[in-house]
């Protein structure tokens, strides 16, 4: 994020009276952020661990509350982080800020970089902070699964009626070659129970994905029979053998190679709410 | 009463809680006085990310030369940020090996699909091969200033290969770069290649070095070895048939005179029986190609290494692993010639249900021989990761055990479940190497003692979080040091 911008969202998001454009420029903070907590300033020009190169960027912050952070990391009340800030002399002493981050250096101590930070009025009320900041990750998380839809060819609500081995020709693209890293690839066949872009209920539908435990593949969604779900699928790029057989008929190949590609039943309804939105 | 802590120092119970090696965990760690004196071995995990329970596989290992305090490491792990980030991590170390931080400098989104990496001449600049997530292309890479928090910078990529594996020589002013790996757009299937740098890596050229006809490819495995007068040793597998999964394979070494910078490198070792260049080393060997669970969660199919004596180029060590056929799942040979790879000693030694061999030789003549091997059946079955060293080119050789975890747990979550390949490397009077490993702190499953960073509770045996929950056991990347034989 370029200094400027970072700036104008700190000052926008501290004002009163815009609530509307504060709560898009949190979202926007959110999107590009993975460890994101209220903390009080208490150095400037210093680190928090010794692995962290100190400089004028960097300051100490004393974490008061962990707002969203990944599992693996270890960070608690309490704990000193040291922000490399987007601006030297940004941030003072004793300031209480909401900081937008992601990781930079994980050794003794948790070292981020920061994105945004969102002074607010001091102190913060936490509670107030940790609503708004998860109404903003709803919000993110609603737009990228929008965008990834709307990139989709099918949408279907279905159940898994079999799992088979792709028969794949090898093509001068893609020769048959042995590696560690082969996808193995898979075909589910999936009885589409409600259309919700792109196909009808009753059609069947075949989705290639890797069957490959190799770490190439790991985290993309794997397939078994008898599974239910909403599934959003994309026309098979990506195998070199863009049709498959469905009883005796050749029929387009698609794939659901990424993570928001599998969603639950459930999540159906969601879906089609996003698809009606502008 | 006496208490050990992780590097074998005998201390009074009253100095226990001041023992500088169990620092990171949040108790002294009781040890027999069984061990080897001078032996390191630190998981890498930092303690800021001690709730991370990913499985992170097949670590490597670069040294400094010039600065011993200097390390950098690498393994299948995340950058925590998340599969969304542009970045993936390396592991890197200023107090020569004691700690480890992480920092997101490779551009890979989250992780890479494999890494190797050596030292350019100067401290600090790294080189890199990785494959790239997504689309898995090689990136040939080169870092500056490995401490600098910047994405390390492309110099090279293409796609459709395997297993990139980098070594490193410095002539004069330029680092000279050699990168093994699997080219699968190489012509007529012989896809064994190095990718030859004389400048730092700013130019690379992809060299051919199989020179017989294979099943349509060669083994993943093309494995590199540069002594300090510029001989450049590269073993592979040269697959010549299939039936079912199993590979029928020659194991092979071509050798350079002279870094590689003639027009026609790598011909400067012939085969007696057909006169081309690459000695025979074995022949039709059966390797078993097995990309599922097969050896204690373990996949297999091509366990290749080769060291050569840095200082005396004519003494060269090689180890790979088939199916002898007596039973075995996978089996490790190792083998060392003294006459430039011309001739070669039968098995030195064999080693039974083992992978990820690795060797290195140490500057007083010290080879050692890093290997994984699983012992015992079923729910009692081991990982051993074992450093045999020796002398006399492995007729008699004396060995560390440095882990002995249970090969059941944890369930994998990909594969490798602890690598296709660990490190071994020497410097000065020293073996320093890595490899992954079930890292339930358990002072019974390191017999060498361990150092944790991460938060643990070696009584209770738990891995901890950061606000003192259990974390799940997973598979860590450990540093190790061990001495040379005198």
């Amino acid at each position: 994020m370029h200094t400027r911008s970072a700036i104008l969202l700190a000052v926008a998001l501290a004002l009163p009276g815009v609530p509307a454009a504060a709560q898009m420029n949190r979202a926007a903070l959110v999107k590009q952020s993975d460890i994101i907590f209220i903390g009080t300033v208490t150095q400037v020009g210093a680190v928090a661990a010794p692995e962290v190169p100190a400089s004028n960027r960097t300051v100490v912050v004393r974490v008061d509350k962990v707002l969203e952070k990944p599992a693996a990391v270890a960070l608690v009340e309490s704990d000193s982080v040291t922000v490399e800030t987007v601006r030297a002399g940004s941030l003072k002493p004793g300031v209480q800020a909401t900081f937008y981050t992601t990781g930079w250096i994980f050794g003794r101590g948790v070292a981020v970089r920061e994105v945004g930070h969102e002074p607010g009025r001091s102190p913060v009320v936490v509670t107030d902070q940790e609503a708004a900041v998860a109404k903003a990750r709803l919000d993110v998380n609603d737009a990228d699964l929008k965008a990834h839809v709307d990139r989709a060819a099918m949408v279907v609500e279905g159940r898994v009626q079999q799992v088979r081995p792709a028969e794949l020709a090898a093509t001068p693209t893609h020769p048959r070659r042995i590696t560690e890293h082969d996808p193995q690839w898979q075909e589910a066949i999936i009885q589409v129970q409600d259309g919700i872009k792109g196909a009808q209920p009753g059609e069947q539908v075949v989705v290639r994905f890797p069957g490959s435990h190799d770490v190439a593949w790991v985290g993309t969604p794997k397939f078994a029979e008898g599974q239910e779900g909403t599934f959003v699928l994309h026309v098979d790029s990506t195998t070199g053998s863009p049709h498959a057989m469905i009883a005796g008929r050749s029929v387009l190949a698609y794939t659901a190679l990424h993570k928001l590609d599998v969603l639950s039943r459930l999540d159906a309804t969601r879906v089609r709410g996003l698809i009606k939105k502008p | 009463m006496v208490v050990y802590c992780g590097m074998g120092i005998q201390l009074s119970i009253v100095a226990a809680a001041l023992c500088v090696a169990c620092q990171g965990s949040d108790q002294p760690v009781p040890q027999p006085p069984t061990r080897l004196a001078g032996v390191r071995v630190v998981d890498l995990i930092p303690r800021s990310l001690s709730g991370e329970t990913w499985q992170d596989a097949e670590p490597f290992l670069a040294l400094y030369d010039s600065n011993p305090k200097l390390m950098a490491a690498s393994a299948f792990t995340p950058n925590p940020g998340g599969s969304t980030s542009a970045t993936a991590p390396i592991f890197v170390s200023n107090d020569g090996g004691d700690s480890w931080t992480l920092r997101n400098t490779l551009p890979s989104e989250g992780m890479t699909a494999d890494i190797t990496h050596a030292v350019g001449g100067s401290a600090p600049v790294l080189y890199a091969g990785i494959m790239k997530v997504p689309g898995f292309p090689l990136n040939e890479l080169k870092a500056s200033d490995v401490f600098s928090p910047a994405t390390m910078t492309l110099q090279s990529s293409r796609p459709d290969i395997d297993q990139p594996f980098v070594r490193t020589a410095a002539v004069a002013s330029a680092d000279r770069v050699y990168v093994g790996l699997n080219d699968f757009d190489a012509p007529d299937g012989r896809t064994a290649t190095v990718d030859v740098s004389l400048d730092g890596g700013a130019t690379y050229r992809s060299r051919r070095i199989e020179t017989r006809g294979t099943l349509g490819q060669n083994g993943p495995s093309i494995r590199p070895a540069v002594a300090r007068d510029h001989t450049v040793y590269v073993a592979y597998f040269g697959w010549r048939s299939q039936t079912g999964s199993d590979v029928t394979s020659d194991v092979v070494v071509v050798r350079d005179d002279s870094g590689a910078t003639g027009t026609a490198p790598f011909k400067d070792l012939v085969d007696p029986s057909d006169h081309l260049p690459g000695r025979l080393v074995a022949t039709r060997v059966t390797i078993p190609w097995s990309n599922a669970p097969t050896l204690g969660q373990e996949r297999i199919g091509s366990t290749l290494s080769i060291a050569v004596n840095a200082l005396h180029s004519d003494t060269v060590y090689l180890a790979w692993a088939d199916r002898a056929g007596t039973g075995d799942i996978y089996t490790v040979h190792l083998r060392t010639s003294g006459d430039r790879g011309v001739t070669w000693s039968g098995d030195r030694r064999t080693v039974t249900n083992a992978t990820n061999a690795s060797l290195a030789v140490a500057a007083n003549g010290t080879a050692g021989f890093l290997y994984q091997q699983v012992t015992g059946a079923g729910d009692a079955s081991r990982w051993v990761t074992r450093l045999e060293r020796s002398r006399d080119g492995f007729a008699t050789h004396q060995d560390v055990v440095l882990a002995h975890v249970p090969a059941t747990t944890p369930t994998f979550q990909f594969l490798p479940y602890i690598g296709d390949y660990n490190g071994l490397l020497a410097r000065g009077n020293v073996f320093l190497g890595i490899f992954s490993a079930n890292n339930a702190p358990d002072s019974a499953n390191f017999p060498q003692g361990v150092v944790y960073q991460r938060r643990v509770d070696f009584p209770t045996h738990r891995l901890l979080d950061g606000s003192g929950a259990a974390v799940a056991v997973s598979i860590d990347p450990f540093f190790f040091s061990v001495p040379v034989l005198p």
